[in-house]
């Protein structure tokens, strides 16, 4: 209850006013402070990974006219997995002729 | 180079791993060598080089793809205009 009307009463919802917000409530209920962190830390991961994405994922072409076909840009022993279980990068080359 | 290829097309087993589709899902890797086998017979009829050499695009997109996808394939790209990328 007092957690909701405190929320109530600061209406803007810019990021700094939301940060502020969260130091007013954990300074009142400390208790509060993991839930923060967690919540906090899953989120900028999720939005750090969305970035990723979007930026350097081989299937995502923002630009359809100049960019077709970004998979294409990948280099034999380019590695885009964070982790590989069997496949050792080092040792693969381009398969096929040039044409 | 050619000799290369050659023996590889010659001991060919199966479609090897391919650091641009890393993963379960190889529609796009079996789609790409389809492209890629028919515009490098396109590219080789027109410079007048060994067409035999795209043979490996065309064993590979034969071990991925299922036969229903690539006579579909066939179908639209000999209708005029009706094949969804370049070749």
């Amino acid at each position: 209850m007092v957690a909701g009307a405190s929320l109530l009463s600061s209406r803007r919802t810019s990021a700094a006013a939301m940060l502020r917000q969260i130091l007013l409530q954990a300074k009142k209920h400390p208790s509060l402070i993991p839930l923060f962190i967690f919540i906090g830390a899953g989120g900028t991961g999720a939005a750090l990974y969305l970035m990723r994405l979007a930026m350097f994922n081989p299937d995502v072409s923002w630009d359809r006219k100049n960019n077709p076909e970004p998979w294409n840009k990948l280099g034999p022993n380019d590695q885009y997995k964070f982790y590989s279980v069997n496949v050792d990068y080092s040792k693969l080359k381009k398969e096929g002729p040039e044409f | 180079m050619a000799e290369d290829i050659k023996t590889k097309i010659k001991n060919y087993k199966t479609a090897p791993f391919n650091s641009r589709f890393p993963n379960q899902n190889q529609t796009r890797n079996c789609w790409q060598n389809y492209l890629h086998f028919h515009r490098c017979e396109k590219a080789m009829t027109a410079k007048g080089g060994d067409v035999s050499a795209c043979e490996w695009y065309h064993c590979v997109y034969k071990s991925l793809c299922p036969i229903s996808w690539v006579s579909k394939w066939d179908d639209r790209r000999r209708a005029e205009g009706m094949f969804p990328r370049k070749i």
